[in-house]
């Protein structure tokens, strides 16, 4: 509605400035939820702290994992919530009242879970070192807790090697096994999984029967980060031989897909050829027409404008390593983690104060203009025929109820209910008020809850290391 | 116009006006201690002094020009100034004062109101020729009948709203508490003690289980419906109030005894004066506050933290609102200004202002936020486009020139819903209401600007407030009563039968005598206005 009454500046579609930081504990990835009222972050210490944006606070807490979350994703509708961890689990929330809907183990750390654009009785998980997994949840009768059924999906394409000698079967077989499915994301229906390799290939895997339908090497090293845009018909591909890959998907939803034709173009590389940057993470804008990316080593964001694939924008902030980085899915403002601090910052458009907002008899000029006086300015009527006249010129038609977007029509939206018993151990204030009007900056020795259970652990920093050099492996 | 003109008439509105505050303060709280409220008015009197005392002269001066104006008015002014000159004193002299005083008032209305007869008389013909055709305009046309009354609060009720789900009604009362009561049957079922002093207004949560009030001990309080004691988890309040040491402490100590010994339920504290207006948002994250400080404060509502203050306005804030989707707040003030706010970045986005300057006391959006709705104290309400910022409509026809009344948009649904030609399709016809001051509650079609229900009498003396929510409308006034109404809709033909016999549905509670009779009134006086 705000919109209404926005002016040029909402042209700026990508962000300008550092305007937040929050920070809750240690976060090391962070998701938006579809309508983008809602923040997921992950923290170190497997605690999920979900952030409303509007009032930058804490809306919920999930307790549930003892590790490092690795990936999140939220339901269509916005109450369900998947985290991964790398404690080897998956847990699946219900964000009505906080509870877990269904919590999966596996038999490794998890690289990244993602539910179904759908709905929240599917999902596929990349894991470590083992072969990505499809699980579907089965809602069980008598409210009993649902249950879950797991199919295990390949990596790499059958071999036609039917005729070949025993050792190169086994030689193939050897290779097969090391080939790991490192990311893993649904298309925009839902009826296929795109997923990406050690080796850098790109496997189209069918939902359904849970085979792999094409296949093609497309990058040079481990993928690390695969996303769509909203649409699902472009794709984003991060791997470590330091090249940002945007791809065209085809519509994989015909019925007479024959998977032979499947081609996906590559559209553009982004890369820092100079400073031979290599991308922690990488992210679409809400339209795709931008492309953010996190640096390996270094402090800034670059943003690359994905018509022309040229950069645009340098994003600085605090002088920190950026991680996981998100787009918001509608409004030009990027969220990232930082790897030291696990503080989530936040780069938005500040627009400046209108002042002729303030006052209605004003207008903001460009250049002098001169004043034409009306005929009429200056007559002068009695006060009862200007109330008259005013009264008799409100003929319009006015419509108080339909349009403007206040019918919203389709299903109920999911509101995600306030809580007042966050607890005061809770209030991840930076500043702690010492008294009338003076604050102070929490010092490190009087820190809540997330930070001890961090200092406990090694600092993350050395965490997330160690999981690229895992990759690299 | 001429600049000092300008500012000579907006001193003089500004001052004329202030009696909106007043309701509040008139009645005092039966149940509190005596040495209790003595101790608070004397730690807030520094602070009240250089507001109150200072501007009286001229204030007084105003008045008597007030005064000559119109007569009604004058009483009311005279009263106000009575009660202002004593600013925060609890003395039950006021109170007993007040009866005679509101008597004469009953007696004065029988001349006000045979004036009213007259403009109302005269506003259909003057929207004849515009008039829909009239078997719609029958059809939907609001019906509110009578249906319960509900006493229990020692003093005037400033504030009365239905909850979103319908099934609550909330009453905030200048004698301190606030009451739930429960939209079917009536029923007092809670009564919130906490504040220390008039209650102004309270809000709503869109789930329906938490109530926020604001009052004129400058703290907002949050409750739990279903426990009916504070919601609130937000930490010690001497930790985030930012008012004067000693209040915080006297405050923390009496709201102790208030909340049963719990811990860590303090109110929002923050604003420096009386709290005049709440509104949530519709996601119930945030609470918007409008205060006699001048500012608008928005409340991140699960930290109970203040978010963000906004620098609102040049006189007390009257009214807010939200918008359908949460992202623009509407603030009035008796400045005349109204203001719309982005809620994520906090800046005016646009301002709104009449020609002639009016004091605005309450304020709220249309149902698909396109429009707000403005209540003025030239005995209008205005309807704005705030895009272009102009005004759309202005609704006559209900008295309000000294006192912040409140009102709102309702919805007649059609109910055979087969009307093709009907531009809103089965959306039903909207209708703004608004309380008046001469006790009635008062109808428009939001097109045409007619009248098209007044209920009559609704309260003795000031009506200050109605709600309505679906079919159910609620309403308060200074007679102390909430009083409930249900929309009956009207079939074409059975329309006389209806008004012979308007106690056919459910009559008003026995407690008041003149309850049934008051209810024929209304149904007469609808028919004549149907003809």
């Amino acid at each position: 509605m705000n919109l209404l009454l926005a002016e040029d500046y909402l042209l700026q579609d990508y962000p300008e400035h550092i305007t937040n930081t929050i920070r809750s504990g240690h976060s090391t990835c962070v998701r938006f939820n579809r309508t983008g009222d809602f923040l997921a972050s992950g923290r170190v210490d497997g605690t999920v702290v979900i952030w409303d944006l509007e009032t930058m606070g804490v809306a919920r807490k999930l307790r549930g994992h003892s590790k490092n979350i690795t990936s999140l994703s939220w339901s269509r509708c916005g109450r369900y919530l998947l985290s991964a961890c790398q404690g080897w689990k998956a847990i699946l929330w219900d964000l009505q009242d906080g509870s877990k809907y269904c919590e999966v183990r596996f038999r490794a750390p998890v690289y990244g879970a993602e539910l179904h654009p759908m709905h929240h009785h599917q999902f596929a998980a990349a894991l470590f070192e083992e072969q990505p997994m499809l699980v579907d949840v089965k809602e069980s009768a008598q409210g009993a807790n649902p249950v879950e059924v797991r199919h295990i999906l390949p990596s790499v394409e059958k071999r036609s090697d039917d005729g070949a000698d025993t050792p190169t079967k086994e030689k193939h077989a050897k290779e097969d096994a090391r080939h790991m499915t490192t990311a893993i994301v649904y298309t925009a229906t839902g009826e296929h999984l795109l997923a990406g390799t050690t080796k850098g290939r790109l496997n189209i895997i069918d939902a359904t029967t849970h085979k792999i339908i094409y296949s093609e090497k497309i990058a040079g090293g481990v993928i690390t980060t695969l996303r769509l845009t909203e649409s699902g018909k472009e794709l984003l591909v991060n791997a470590q031989d330091r090249t940002i890959r945007t791809f065209k998907v085809p519509d994989l939803t015909s019925a007479d897909l024959d998977p032979d034709t499947i081609q996906i173009p590559l559209e553009h590389k982004f890369q820092d050829l100079v400073n031979r940057l290599s991308w922690n993470h990488a992210a679409f804008s809400s339209t795709g027409e931008y492309v953010a990316a996190s640096t390996f080593n270094n402090h800034e964001l670059y943003i690359w404008e994905r018509g022309h694939g040229s950069l645009v924008r340098m994003l600085e902030g605090p002088k920190e390593e950026q991680g996981v980085i998100e787009w918001h899915p509608h409004k030009p403002l990027l969220a990232a983690c930082g790897l030291e601090t696990g503080r989530i910052n936040i780069w938005s458009v500040t627009s400046p104060q209108r002042w002729s907002a303030l006052a209605p008899d004003f207008v903001e000029v460009e250049e002098n203009v001169e004043y034409i006086e009306k005929e009429d300015e200056f007559d002068i009527h009695p006060h009862e025929e200007i109330q008259k006249r005013r009264l008799d010129a409100e003929d319009e038609d006015v419509d108080v109820l339909g349009g403007g977007g206040a019918g919203g029509g389709d299903v109920a939206p999911f509101r995600m209910p306030v809580l007042f018993n966050l607890g005061e151990s809770d209030s991840e204030e930076e500043f702690v008020n010492v008294g009338l009007g003076t604050l102070r900056r929490k010092s490190p020795d009087d820190q809540d809850d997330g930070a001890p259970a961090s200092e406990g652990r090694p600092p993350a920093k050395k965490t997330v290391t160690q999981r690229t050099r895992t990759r690299k492996r | 116009m001429n600049r000092d003109e300008d500012t000579t008439e907006y001193q003089g509105r500004s001052r004329a006006h202030r009696p909106l505050a007043h309701r509040d303060r008139l009645p005092t709280s039966p149940n509190r201690t005596r040495d209790a409220s003595a101790s608070r008015s004397r730690s807030r009197s520094g602070r009240s002094r250089t507001r109150s005392t200072s501007p009286r002269s001229d204030e007084d001066e105003q008045q008597r020009r007030y005064r000559s104006r119109s007569s009604t008015s004058s009483r009311e002014s005279r009263s106000r100034t009575s009660s202002r000159s004593r600013s925060r004193s609890y003395s039950r002299s006021i109170t007993r004062s007040r009866s005679p005083r509101s008597r004469s008032r009953t007696r004065s209305r029988s001349r006000s109101s045979s004036i009213r007869d007259r403009s109302r008389s005269e506003s259909p013909s003057r929207f004849q020729g515009r008039r829909p055709s009239k078997s719609h305009a029958e059809q939907l046309r609001p019906n509110y009948r009578p249906r319960l009354e509900l006493s229990g609060h020692t003093a005037a009720i400033s504030q009365v709203r239905i909850s979103p789900d319908g099934k609550w009604i909330a009453s905030a009362s200048a004698d301190g508490s606030v009451k739930i009561w429960d939209a079917t049957t009536g029923n007092n079922l809670d009564t919130l003690i906490g504040h220390m002093a008039g209650v102004s207004c309270l809000a709503w949560a869109p789930d329906s289980n938490t109530l926020a009030t604001g009052s004129d001990d400058k703290a907002i309080r949050l409750w739990d419906r279903v426990t009916a004691s504070p919601a609130h988890a937000c930490g010690d309040e001497s930790n985030r109030g930012q008012g004067p040491r000693e209040y915080i402490r006297g405050g923390s100590q009496l709201a102790r005894t208030a909340r049963g010994g719990r811990t860590g339920m303090g109110p929002l504290l923050g604003h420096h004066n009386y709290v005049y207006c709440l509104a949530f948002s519709p996601k119930g994250n945030i609470l918007a506050s409008g205060s006699y400080d001048e500012a608008v404060f928005l409340w991140d509502v699960r930290a109970g933290r203040l978010m963000r203050s906004l620098p609102a306005h040049s006189d007390p804030v009257s009214g807010i609102g939200f918008c359908c989707d949460g992202t623009l707040v509407v603030s009035c003030s008796t400045d005349g200004l109204i203001r719309i706010w982005d809620t994520s970045t906090g800046q005016c986005l646009r301002t709104l202002v009449h020609e002639d300057n009016p004091a605005v006391t309450n304020v709220c959006f249309s149902p698909n936020g396109r429009f707000v709705l403005a209540f003025n104290l030239d005995n209008s309400i205005r309807l704005w486009d705030y895009v272009s910022g102009t005004v759309k409509k202005t609704y006559q026809g209900h008295k309000n020139s000294g006192f912040s009344i409140g009102g709102g948009f309702g919805v007649v649904i059609d109910n055979k819903d087969t009307q093709d030609d009907y531009r809103h399709g089965n959306m039903g016809k909207p209708f703004v209401v608004s309380a008046s001051e001469d006790g009635d509650i008062v109808m428009w079609d939001v097109v045409t600007k007619q009248i098209v229900q007044r209920i009559e009498k609704a309260h003795e003396g000031v009506c200050f407030w109605v709600d309505v929510n679906g079919d159910t409308m609620v309403s308060s006034g200074q007679d102390c009563t909430i009083k409930v109404y249900k929309n009956v809709r009207r079939k074409k033909h059975d329309r006389r039968l209806k008004f012979d016999k308007p106690n056919g549905i459910s009559a008003i509670d026995g407690t008041n005598g003149h309850g049934n009779g008051r209810g024929i009134e209304i149904n007469e006086a609808m028919g004549d206005d149907d003809l």
